[in-house]
């Protein structure tokens, strides 16, 4: 059957008519309401509301969370009051003209986020293809970070969670000091599991040396340990509370290793310096080589163990794990402050 | 002869006279209008042209790029910028009330290569990150700058401002690779460690705050930016490295507003903190009042 060109013309017409009808007045798809999107904890929400139609989801958007959904957390990034001065549909292009308010504040995660909140709440509308987001009439131009709106938006730009890796996390610890470059190895070994061990003493967390949800947020904000005193040089400070060992030059924290000392209280607090080093040193009392012996005070030295637990141990020595032993050796050179702090009686 | 005839034979003869010095005069005139040779002028100095006087704008026409969220942003309808926003449109609109132009009206140009380039730029002034280069000077009168470019410096927490750029020689110092920040890290601080160089802006900050480095070098403009995205996390931003520079108003050639003006406008603003108020509120910090360091 062949269609004349005029008659094809008003069959566009008419679906076109249809589907602005469709967009702007009948309901959506599920009939049973609009979606709406807010925010909860940073991540997008959705919200079913009254409403069966395109203007009517965005007006509810403005309109922002219920008392009660305020209570539950839900935030919304979109003023409210905006003005809503028009919506138009044009092929499958939804057009939301909105006033000036829409852009108030510099907050560059708020004005990101209110514009999210529009595009998934207008292309959750069934058919709806992009959405053009304009301000009193006028095509916003760097006003929202993250979007370009010269042109339609298909999608809202996704919040910003950055997937951090094993890989991710021991490169912090390595440059917070806590382990040495040789650990970013990209799996979880006992090498990463002994920096945690170190990172967890120094942030005052749970010892148990794993990645966990608590361990990795309190890395992503940690900054470098700080020496409890301030002087010149190349010196060491042993934190009993902690169980940690600072390596420190000019005043930097270059490493932070974690130890187990002398269990009750057998490692002396005070001002000591390393008096004498052995590669092997044999332990007379308790028969056994120790190897990387540092001594700095009587019979008391950093040496390397087997067995470095989470708190105090030793019969008076400081015992350190064998991936830091030979580094913490050539640190404590002859000569070399050690600082033992009781941090309770400090 | 009649004395009538005698009276009308003088008249006769004075208007005659009358007449030749008369077609002297003109002929003269005509010959001077006419261009002929200097000498045959009796005043060898030509009068001066009289200066074309544009009147005062009642309006300032600022052209801006737009795109930038701090320094200029906005929402533009038929090449009308109907709403404007930044450090730089702000800097436009108290140029305006210094000159006593009662409305400011911007306009959009795109792409931004167009605000120098174009032949006919039919608007007052530009502002928009211009940099004095010579092609810029070459199109438009500069003004002094109303934003340095310099590099900052941002310490790790921990560590003491600075007094000297030479106290940095011996710490870790980073920026990003092949920034003005780099290269003012091994020209001016001239470090004894070797610098660490990283692809992104992320990872500079993960390096300060974690301490595996101990200063980075920003751009001073943004430096309040990069700061505030890790509140608390990184030690002060203490310094300023001069590279010399800025952004500058681009006066339009031959239109009402002359660049000496703007000057003293800018100056003034300098001078009774508008500027600074003005960083403030849209760097984050006064990338002027950090100590300069050299």
């Amino acid at each position: 059957m062949r269609v004349s060109a005029a008659n094809l013309i008003a069959m566009k017409c008419s679906a076109f008519v249809a589907f602005m009808a469709f967009a702007l007045a009948l309901p959506s798809a599920a009939g049973a309401g609009v979606d709406v999107w807010f925010v909860a904890d940073g991540k997008p929400v959705v919200v079913v509301r009254n409403g069966t139609t395109i203007e009517s989801a965005v007006r509810q958007l403005i309109a922002g969370p219920t008392p009660g959904e305020r209570s539950r957390g839900l935030r919304s990034a979109v003023p409210r009051d905006t003005p809503l001065l028009s919506v138009t549909v044009s092929q499958r292009v939804v057009t939301v003209d909105l006033g000036a308010r829409f852009a108030a504040g510099r907050d560059a995660g708020a004005l990101q986020g209110r514009v999210g909140q529009l595009v998934r709440t207008v292309r959750g509308i069934p058919g709806v293809r992009a959405v053009r987001v304009l301000l009193e009439g006028g095509v916003p131009v760097g006003l929202f970070p993250g979007y370009d709106l010269r042109l339609p938006v298909t999608a809202a730009v996704e919040p910003v969670h950055h997937q951090t890796t094993t890989r991710d996390l021991q490169r912090q610890l390595v440059d917070l000091g806590f382990m040495a470059p040789s650990g970013l190895t990209g799996s979880l070994d006992t090498q990463t599991s002994t920096a945690v061990l170190g990172f967890q003493k120094w942030a005052n967390l749970s010892r148990d040396g794993a990645l966990g949800e608590s361990t990795v947020a309190a890395l992503e904000r940690a900054t470098r340990p700080e020496p409890r005193l301030r002087a010149p040089g190349r010196r060491i400070e042993i934190q009993l509370r902690r169980q940690l060992a600072l390596l420190i030059q000019d005043n930097k924290v270059v490493r932070a290793v974690h130890i187990s000392s002398g269990a009750g209280g057998k490692t002396p607090t005070g001002s000591f310096r390393v008096y004498r080093k052995e590669r092997y040193s044999w332990s007379v009392p308790f028969k056994v080589w120790l190897p990387w012996a540092s001594y700095f005070t009587g019979g008391v030295a950093f040496h390397e163990f087997g067995s470095v637990p989470t708190y105090a141990a030793s019969h008076g020595c400081v015992r350190v794990n064998h991936y830091d032993a030979p580094m913490l050796f050539g640190f404590a050179e002859t000569g070399t402050p050690v600082r033992v702090f009781d941090e309770a009686a400090v | 002869m009649t004395p009538h005839a005698a009276g009308r034979a003088l008249v006769g003869g004075i208007g005659v006279v009358a007449f030749l010095v008369a077609g002297t005069v003109a002929a003269a005139l005509v010959l001077v209008a006419l261009g002929l040779p200097a000498e045959g002028r009796a005043d060898d100095t030509p009068p001066a042209p009289a200066p074309i006087v544009e009147p005062r704008p009642t309006e300032l026409v600022v052209a801006l790029s737009l795109g930038d969220p701090v320094l200029q942003a906005g929402a533009v309808r038929d090449g009308q910028v109907i709403l404007a926003r930044g450090l730089e449109v702000d800097v436009a609109r108290e140029l305006a009330r210094r000159l006593h132009i009662p409305r400011v009206r911007f306009v959009y140009v795109r792409p931004a290569s167009r605000l120098l380039a174009a032949k006919v730029r039919p608007w007052h002034v530009t502002i928009a990150s211009i940099r004095p280069v010579r092609a810029a000077s070459a199109v438009a009168d500069l003004s002094t700058p109303y934003l340095g470019t310099d590099q900052a410096v941002v310490l790790r927490r921990g560590l003491p401002r600075l007094t000297a750029l030479g106290e940095l020689r011996d710490r870790v110092t980073c920026a990003l690779r092949g920034s003005d920040g780099a290269r003012a890290i091994v020209g001016s601080v001239r470090p004894a460690l070797r610098p660490i160089l990283v692809p992104s802006q992320e990872r500079l900050l993960q390096l300060v705050q974690t301490g595996a480095c101990d200063a980075a070098v920003v751009p001073a403009d943004t430096v309040g930016r990069f700061v505030a995205d890790r509140g608390g996390l990184l030690g002060p931003v203490t310094a300023r490295v001069e590279l010399g520079g800025g952004y500058v108003v681009a006066v339009t050639r031959g239109g009402p507003i002359a660049v000496a003006e703007v000057d003293r406008a800018l100056e003034r603003m300098r001078m009774d903190g508008t500027m600074h108020r003005l960083a403030r509120t849209w760097l984050g910090i006064d990338p002027a009042r950090l100590r300069a360091l050299n």
